[in-house]
């Protein structure tokens, strides 16, 4: 028993490495000439020590903190999912903010794009170490701010800052609350947009006297300016690839869908409840346009940006983020807000976003510099316009360098008729649902199966979304 | 001059069985293919396609590392007209965390190693050499762990360690990985055979069971105890499931789990993608070639669970 | 390794059986237990290793037993006992079907060349022609790769239109294949690059068994003049039944707790047709944070693999 008090300290104790080190040393040669009682407490000590899994813990983390906080400054980790063009304009907005603040240690860390991404922030939040701050889409909100993984935004400490309310358009402010409170603080809205080539689209007559693609609204219009640039182009007209892009098949339909002033009613525990008429005429106009003249059948999103690329198509169905790929292959491609085919000024976007995620450990001045550092980044927004995101901070956008940014300024404007992914703790970018979502339409698409049974499978994973417990 | 002495006894040494070894080589050839000279080319043939195959990914990997990046996007060529160059190694060794990984992993492996090796064969020894009250039961439950298979753990697992405010921390990384109920029995068969002479002669000279172990039975069993720790150290290195999910800080990743979840802020770089990857092999392929007679004989004897 | 370098708590969660290998005495108890039986100190032996287990593996089995019983999420700090719902869930969910299948699809697509591949490779190096050491070198060497070099290294190869397979296809005016973004070609890609990273392992297995062989029977056989291939057939191959057992078994085992790879390299798709159940697990846990559904398939899935062990341990009880 009295062994046991006397490492019991150690091992349990604020610095049990020393437990180990003990152990350690006195297990070695010194320990063969120990005699039986000796070796007893020996014993003890290891198991103790190999025992003490808690304890050991401790004493592994202790001396394993890899931190280098020697130089005085704060320290403010930010993930974020981009890579590519967006990822390189990310590191210059945080060298920027970085440079403009001097106390703080900036440090940004890509992580792997998609559901690992907030697989990886979810469990970071509910028990490791989370970052400071996090880039988050704004449609994954639902389900992230019910569960307690985050934190409320000051509104106060913001606006001391120079970041408040009437800086950002409603549509995108009023999404970024949940209960009241502003969680997600907005970087930009990103849209999904008609990409044009002017050579092929001039050619064929749809562009107007500003140089920006004309295309009457209407679904019959669209169809028809469709055959007019595969006459031009000798192939298709337009460039969609739905084949293994079920995110891209989602924010196609839910868009339309919205144009065609469809709504939803997605209530755990209840059916899902959508405008089936609506949908149906959705997938019906998708149909019709996959008709190897206006757009080609059964091609995947590599192929369908090769054509577009290649000129061999005049308008592409992408996300504005593409634009850096889509202007180095053709520096005039011009862009503009989804088609209307529909009545309802409607475009599906999302938004990235910065959101807290909650600490275990509060640190005041960790979180002053990271509220610093975030509103140095929004007003960065210049930057990441060079990407294609119209930035959410209406400042930067009033800007006279944006105003002379094209083609974004082309279609800023979606950003005012922005819709998101339906509220739901399961919806959102990167997430299973909009996987699911796409996979329930590609037979429909390809000409396989009816519109109506489209309407039926989605409905059906609605469903089985819905019958799954919220985890919040 | 014993040095050099010694040194010069070692290589003759080396060169007599390796000429043993060859004569036994060709021995075998003989008595399993015989001696037709064209079945031995067959044979021979046989044996350069496949390895070629089977170096050809690594290979691929290794030319891709040592290309320019613009020219490691282009469609395969195994010979770069624009040269070569270590700007792939200098980019990811400047500007990515891999070192931090790696020195991650060197610790984590190690850590998980010592800890095994130890407590099993501690384990071993009192289930081979001592008597107890309630040996049976353990011995019983340790071999009914041994179908446990860790992986369905990952949830409960999880969630205890974020009770234990062990998630990002090298405890939590390690010490799930320290339970091997199979090494504990592979070192109980091997420590079985020790003769009790032996052990009964040191009892009775007065050493007490820690002497016993630590003096008598570990050394004696330094072949099993490299075998066992060589698997282990692969098997730490290497792993990946656990540690992907008890880490989110990437200051605690290990090299496998950094490699894969924390990306390159500029894009997909195929060159530097596959610098990483020469980088991370690189030690445990070093390794290999420096002991390989004895890693070969070690997982030869320990992956089979000792049969 | 397929199951070695995913497994948590040992490099190799693999089930010893024992047979009477050459090096093993029998040892009567009785014979040496008058000094030992004086020896009580074993438990303190045993103490480090026990606790590490029970805290580590039984408490988590428990623990994770009891969590498939309730409504647990990641986020949440309570929950509560809703009985057996999370099992009717599972038995109607068709994702668990689904990706239990795709296990066991992968299991049958590895386990075939993983053992076949792996004894010729053994019989050929085991001619003893020169060169033993870069054949060993080049058949275990992929095995001492990690999981994610594994996969990166086969991205490349697999790269559309760039990679070296879809180049070298092209030259013989085939393809493209769609290596890892065709529902019908992904899992067969998956099995080819695990066989590549995994062979070495039971390559080496094969190995130590050959080297097993008497070299009297072959010299017997030869004085009996019996030919290459009849040495092969009379000798070596009858004499591999009981390793090749064993190394199926093993195999099995492995391959049925697939994860990395598939994870690495393709996430499950395209259109989660390579989603392993341990994938599901993981995406019901810590995706959509339903702990305690994840952890009620887990059990579905351990009491498969636990039928499986029992029913191979039968056979070796008659046998003994």
């Amino acid at each position: 028993m009295k062994t046991r008090q006397g490492t019991s300290g150690a091992v349990s104790g604020s610095r049990p490495s020393r437990a180990q080190g003990r152990f350690h040393r006195r297990s070695g040669p010194s320990g063969a000439a120990d005699d039986v009682g000796l070796s007893r407490r020996h014993l003890l000590q290891a198991a103790l020590v190999g025992a003490g899994g808690v304890a050991l813990g401790g004493a592994l983390s202790g001396c394993a903190t890899p931190e280098a906080s020697g130089s005085g400054r704060t320290s403010v980790m930010i993930w974020d999912l981009f890579s590519g063009g967006d990822g390189a304009l990310m590191q210059e907005m945080v060298g920027a903010v970085a440079k403009a603040n001097p106390d703080i240690a900036v440090d940004s860390t890509t992580l792997a794009w998609g559901a690992p991404y907030y697989t990886k922030l979810a469990m970071a939040s509910s028990g490791g170490r989370p970052p400071e701050a996090a880039v988050m889409h704004m449609s994954r909100l639902a389900g992230y701010a019910p569960g307690g993984l985050l934190e409320p935004f000051d509104l106060d400490a913001l606006a001391d800052l120079g970041v408040t309310q009437d800086h950002f358009a409603p549509a995108v402010w009023e999404k970024a609350q949940f209960d009241g409170q502003l969680y997600a603080l907005p970087l930009d809205t990103h849209p999904y947009i008609a990409f044009h080539n002017p050579a092929i689209a001039g050619d064929a007559g749809l562009l107007g006297a500003d140089g920006r693609l004309a295309i009457a609204p209407g679904a019959d219009a669209f169809l028809d300016a469709g055959r007019a640039m595969a006459e031009v182009t000798g192939e298709t007209g337009v460039s969609w690839g739905y084949l293994r892009d079920p995110a891209g098949c989602w924010r196609t339909f839910w868009g339309l869908y919205n144009q065609n002033g469809g709504g939803y009613d997605l209530t755990p525990g209840k059916p899902a409840e959508l405008d089936e008429r609506a949908a149906e005429e959705v997938f019906e106009f998708l149909q019709e346009m996959v008709d190897g003249t206006v757009a080609a059948k059964n091609q995947d999103g590599g192929a369908a940006s090769g054509r577009f690329m290649s000129d061999r198509t005049g308008v592409m169905f992408a996300g504005e983020w593409d634009l850096p790929m889509f202007r180095d292959a053709n520096p005039d491609v011009g862009a503009s807000p989804f088609p209307a085919i529909f009545d309802q000024p409607a475009n599906y976007a999302d938004s990235h976003s910065f959101v807290l995620p909650r600490q275990a450990r509060p640190d005041p001045a960790k979180r002053e510099a990271t509220y610093r550092v975030l509103a140095g980044l929004l007003k960065e927004g210049l930057t990441w316009a060079s990407a294609g995101h119209i930035p959410a901070y209406q400042p930067v956008v009033e800007t006279p360098e944006y105003q002379e940014l094209t083609p974004q300024r082309d279609y800023a404007s979606a950003a005012e008729i922005a819709v998101f992914d339906p509220d739901a703790w399961f919806t959102g970018g990167g997430s299973d649902f909009q996987t699911r979502m796409g996979d329930s339409m590609t037979d429909t698409l390809s000409g396989k199966a009816t519109p109506a049974s489209a309407v039926t499978r989605i409905l059906g994973e609605m469903n089985r979304f819905l019958s799954q417990p919220s985890p919040a | 001059m014993a040095v050099s002495e010694s040194v010069s006894t070692m290589v003759a040494a080396r060169r007599s069985t390796a000429q043993q070894t060859r004569a036994e080589n060709r021995t075998l050839t003989k008595l399993t293919i015989g001696p037709s000279p064209w079945v031995r080319a067959g044979a021979l043939a046989a044996l350069v396609v496949v390895a070629a195959l089977w170096l050809l990914p690594l290979a691929w990997g290794a030319v891709t590392s040592f290309k320019h990046e613009a020219e490691a996007a282009l469609p395969a060529s195994w010979w770069p007209s624009q040269g070569w160059t270590l700007d792939a190694y200098r980019q990811v060794l400047g500007n990515s965390e891999l070192l931090g990984w790696m020195w991650n992993s060197l610790v984590v492996a190690v850590l998980v190693t010592a800890l095994t090796v130890l407590i099993s064969a501690m384990a071993a020894f009192a289930f081979s050499q001592t008597l107890f009250k309630g040996r049976s039961l353990l011995q019983f439950l340790t071999v009914a762990s041994i179908m446990m298979p860790g992986q369905i753990l990952i949830v409960p697992l999880f969630k205890q360690m974020q009770a234990l405010g062990l998630v990002d921390t090298f405890a939590g990384i390690v010490l799930p990985q320290v339970v091997a109920p199979v090494m504990v029995f592979i070192l109980k068969r091997f420590f079985d055979a020790i003769p009790a002479e032996l052990l009964d002669a040191a009892r009775i000279d007065g050493a007490g069971t820690w002497r016993l172990f630590w003096t008598i039975v570990l050394p004696l069993s330094r072949s099993i105890l490299v075998a066992v720790a060589i698997f282990v150290f692969i098997g730490a290195w290497n792993n990946f499931l656990w540690p992907f999910i008890v880490t989110t800080d990437p200051q605690f990743m290990t090299l496998p789990v950094g490699l894969s979840t924390v990306k390159n802020a500029y894009g997909v770089q195929y060159a530097q993608n596959m610098a990483s990857a020469m980088i991370a092999a690189l030690p445990l392929l070093v390794v290999f070639m420096l002991f390989q007679r004895r890693i070969v004989q070690g997982v030869a004897t320990t992956g089979m669970g000792g049969q | 390794m397929t199951a070695s370098s995913t497994s948590l708590s040992a490099p190799v969660a693999r089930p010893s059986r024992r047979g009477t290998g050459t090096r093993t005495r029998p040892v009567a108890d009785t014979a040496r237990s008058s000094l030992r039986a004086r020896d009580r100190s074993g438990y303190l032996f045993v103490a480090p290793f026990a606790v590490a287990t029970g805290l580590f593996l039984l408490w988590p089995t428990v623990y994770g037993l009891w969590m498939s019983f309730t409504d647990q999420s990641l986020t949440a700090t309570e929950s509560s006992f809703i009985g057996i719902d999370n099992y009717v869930e599972a038995f109607s969910d068709p994702q668990v079907w689904t990706t239990l299948w795709h296990t066991v699809w992968f299991t049958v697509l590895s386990t075939v060349p993983l053992v076949v591949v792996a004894l010729l490779m053994a019989l050929l190096v085991h001619t003893g022609l020169p060169g033993q050491w870069v054949w060993r070198m080049s058949f275990f060497a992929p095995f001492l790769l990690t999981s994610a070099v594994v996969s990166s290294l086969a991205s490349w190869l697999f790269q559309p239109e760039i990679g070296l397979l879809d180049v070298w296809l092209a030259k013989l005016g085939l393809g493209p294949v769609g290596w890892l973004t065709d529902e019908n070609v992904a899992m067969f890609s998956i099995a080819l690059v695990t066989v590549w990273w995994t062979v070495g392992f039971n390559f080496l297995l094969y190995l130590a068994a050959l080297q097993g062989i008497p070299q009297q029977q072959y010299e017997a056989a030869t004085i009996d003049g019996a030919g290459g291939w009849r040495r092969l057939f009379s000798i070596t191959l009858p004499q591999m039944k009981t390793i090749t057992g064993v190394i199926v078994v093993l195999q099995l085992l492995a391959s049925l707790k697939v994860f990395d790879q598939i994870y690495l390299l393709t996430a499950g798709g395209p259109n989660g047709s390579t989603r392993p159940i341990l994938e599901y697990v993981y995406d019901m846990g810590f995706t959509n944070y339903r702990l305690g559904y994840a952890s009620a398939i887990s059990y579905v899935f351990f009491a498969l693999i636990l039928v499986f062990t029992l029913v191979r341990l039968l056979p070796t009880k008659k046998e003994a």
